[in-house]
């Protein structure tokens, strides 16, 4: 890791931001169909990745690699401030898999699919079942070994993007399930091969971001699983604990920055001569600003080497709350007029001023990726150190 | 957090482990006075120990979590005003006031004029000001901060006794008193800033208090399920319980972050911006209190009620914290006021 001063490189990137983001994207990125904003992610991806901005955590050697967290901090930051795409479409890639290809991969397999990742391939995740959500060691899709491949039965849900997938990261179960994150197996999928059905997911804003994906009889080349077979739930981790925060402190820069665009349109339409809407505006300043003073000071203590288990459950909590505080206040202050249908924008977080959409957008945040109430969980248990409820468990009434 | 913060920190532990929860003020003031903690954000060059309102917060902090008593906020804001002020000998003012005098601080706003070098009106929320050798008083106007001393004619001090019996309030009353040249602080525009500078420092106390008072309250309720069982088990066993707690957690996480990474950006002249901070973070900070506090009494049920339990104690200082300051209803706004002078 460089120790440098990480501030060294912000006006080197706030320059490079300045020349690079593509002019006018917002408007571009309204009422766009998938196409065109699959088109629009490549060419911020291409040019990102050229300038070494896609893959400041990759290490020393790849564009842009072995920047310190401290300096990836300084990126996402300015790429926040800056008023950037987000670059929804190439996080699974850029993070999901290859930082599981980093910390568990074979060399063959980092060698095969980290260039390729910065060709461009597109990846997705295969973890979550119709009947594994929260309780995820639970999920039953099969991989079975025959020979030197593994058939592949099952269904994956809420997988992000998986329509324009190249690639996934599936998680299977190849043994027993006790205890339940034990016979579970890793392996990386090609999404061209046979007997893979996709089904985009239709959400309640009209837009079909996740998809469902079925599999009868997929087969997956034994050289393609990563780690061992039975030790899939240890891969995931290094899966799921890869964006180590950053995300959640670009996510809360940019809804600081939403609260000066929203404030200016809202002074335009004369909705701060509302005591009562200015009065809840400025308490969402300050909650705005406590939640990115804790994304920030979380980070920070990543940094130091200082995180305990339990500190990410709180940042991501206060963030998720504040968001959907803040779209319910964009919701009130739009009044009539936010509930007349508007074409969505794709590529940005959900304060775009559509708050209807943006509201209902807010819950990807309570629900996915550890819902509120699993981050609760994780916040009294580790955190409070109070006691996991029983495993076992008897309905009144239900005979053992 | 720099050694020294951590020092002072400890020291400030020795009053809660010296004199326990909630200590008398007879107990607790000698001993803060003792531990020299009053000097904490006296400049260096004026023989202090530097640690500007960083400093003066860590102790606030540690102070609000064991419900100390003792004006020893008021003391540090009128030896703030008195470090960052005009009165000549600096340092003998500051010597006095760090180990024999109380000089006291109104910790709400008052109603004061002055006229002709004459000074009429009630200064409120004035702690212990029946110990105080000196009143530090900023007019209405804004643009005079003044001592004035307790045994001068035609001051006259009111008890008024409040819910939260770990601070004892006064009101003090001055009646057309004619004020000392030489005991001028600030004045014009000098006191204007002044001014700025001692409110901010008040709510950053106040924020600081509230975390403080809030994370012990936490831990001792979460102590207090643990321990507590009914249908055999453990009451910290439930997951409603749970995640109150936790949600708890996140109030108080939030608005410590708020409080530390404000201090961080403070340098030693505090301008607009920053106070729009200081109140953010006493917005914050103090309504999480409040908060953590009528749920602890909640959770911890019956025994809550009773005055045997420190339950309420933390929930009538919550409570008074949430009118001290500014006025209380004035925060949000100036907040977003705060923001939209900006664009």
């Amino acid at each position: 890791m460089r120790t440098d001063n990480p501030e060294t490189l912000r006006p080197e990137v706030r320059a490079w931001l300045k020349e690079s983001i593509p002019t006018g994207w917002r408007a571009a990125m309204t009422g766009t169909d998938q196409g065109s904003f699959v088109r629009a992610q490549r060419d911020w991806f291409t040019k990102l990745v050229q300038a070494g901005y896609a893959t400041p955590h990759w290490p020393e050697g790849w564009p842009g690699g072995g920047r310190s967290l401290a300096e990836q901090k300084v990126i996402y930051e300015e790429i926040a401030c800056a008023d950037a795409p987000r670059l929804i479409l190439y996080f699974v890639a850029l993070y999901h898999a290859a930082c599981t290809l980093l910390d568990c991969g074979s060399a063959e397999q980092k060698k095969k699919y980290l260039p390729k990742i910065l060709q461009g391939e597109i990846w997705c995740q295969g973890f979550s079942e119709p009947n594994a959500g929260s309780d995820l060691a639970s999920l039953r899709t099969r991989a079975e070994l025959r020979g030197d491949r593994y058939i592949i039965n099952g269904q994956k849900i809420w997988s992000t993007m998986a329509q324009f997938a190249d690639r996934c990261l599936l998680l299977t179960r190849t043994g027993k399930s006790d205890p339940p994150q034990g016979g579970l197996t890793y392996l990386l999928l090609d999404m061209r091969a046979k007997g893979i059905t996709v089904r985009p997911i239709r959400q309640i804003t009209g837009d079909d971001e996740f998809a469902e994906v079925f599999f009868d009889d997929v087969e997956v080349p034994v050289e393609d699983r990563v780690g061992e077979e039975g030790n899939g739930w240890a891969v995931a981790q290094a899966t799921l604990s890869s964006e180590r925060g950053l995300t959640l402190v670009e996510l809360n820069q940019r809804m600081r920055y939403a609260l000066t665009r929203v404030a200016t349109v809202m002074r335009e339409r004369e909705r701060f001569d509302d005591v009562a809407i200015r009065r809840d505006f400025g308490r969402l300043i300050a909650r705005v600003n406590a939640s990115c003073a804790l994304a920030d000071r979380y980070l920070l203590k990543r940094i130091c080497g200082e995180e305990v288990v339990g500190d990410a459950s709180i940042v991501k909590l206060a963030y998720s709350r504040t968001l959907r505080e803040f779209t319910s206040l964009g919701m009130r202050i739009g009044g009539l007029q936010s509930q007349y249908h508007q074409s969505f924008m794709r590529g940005a977080t959900q304060e775009t001023g559509n708050w209807v959409v943006d509201f209902m957008n807010s819950y990807n945040w309570t629900i996915a990726g550890g819902s509120d109430e699993i981050q609760r969980n994780i916040i009294a248990e580790k955190l409070l150190g109070m006691p996991r409820e029983p495993r076992t468990w008897k309905l009144s009434g239900e005979s053992a | 957090m720099s050694v020294d913060l951590t020092e002072i920190q400890d020291s400030a532990r020795q009053i809660s482990s010296g004199v326990g929860v909630a200590a008398g003020e007879e107990k607790t003031w000698p001993l803060i006075i003792e531990l020299g903690l009053l000097q904490v954000s006296v400049p260096e060059e004026l023989g202090g120990l530097g640690q500007g309102l960083s400093g003066a917060c860590a102790l606030y902090r540690e102070l609000g979590a064991s419900l100390a008593s003792g004006p020893y906020l008021s003391s540090m804001l009128a030896i703030d005003a008195i470090c960052h002020g005009e009165l000549t000998r600096r340092e003998h003012w500051v010597e006095r006031v760090t180990s024999t005098d109380y000089v006291a601080a109104p910790l709400a706003e008052s109603s004061l004029s002055v006229d002709a070098a004459r000074m009429s009106g009630v200064a409120v929320a004035v702690p212990s000001a029946d110990i105080a050798t000196h009143f530090l008083i900023c007019t209405s106007s804004g643009d005079c901060v003044v001592l004035v001393p307790r045994a001068q004619p035609g001051v006259e001090i009111t008890s008024r006794p409040t819910w939260d019996t770990t601070r004892r309030l006064f009101d003090v009353d001055f009646r057309n008193i004619e004020l000392e040249p030489g005991l001028t602080v600030a004045s014009g525009n000098a006191a204007r800033l002044l001014i700025q500078r001692l409110s901010t420092h008040r709510d950053f106390a106040l924020a600081s208090d509230s975390v403080g008072g809030a994370g012990a309250l936490l831990n001792m309720t979460v102590e207090y399920l643990r321990a507590r069982r009914q249908y055999g088990r453990p009451l910290a066993l439930f997951q409603a319980l749970k995640h109150r707690c936790a949600d708890l957690k996140v109030l108080i996480s939030t608005a410590e972050a708020l409080l530390l990474d404000s201090l961080t950006r403070l340098d030693d002249t505090i301008d607009r911006h920053d106070e729009t901070m200081g109140k953010a973070a006493r917005y914050l900070a103090c309504s999480a209190y409040s908060r953590v506090a009528e749920e602890a009494l909640q959770l911890h049920g019956g025994i809550g009620m009773t005055s045997d339990h420190s339950c309420h104690l933390f929930l009538k200082r919550a409570m008074l914290n949430e009118h001290l300051g500014r006025r209380s209803d004035s925060y949000e706004l100036d907040i977003a006021d705060g923001m939209l002078s900006t664009l």
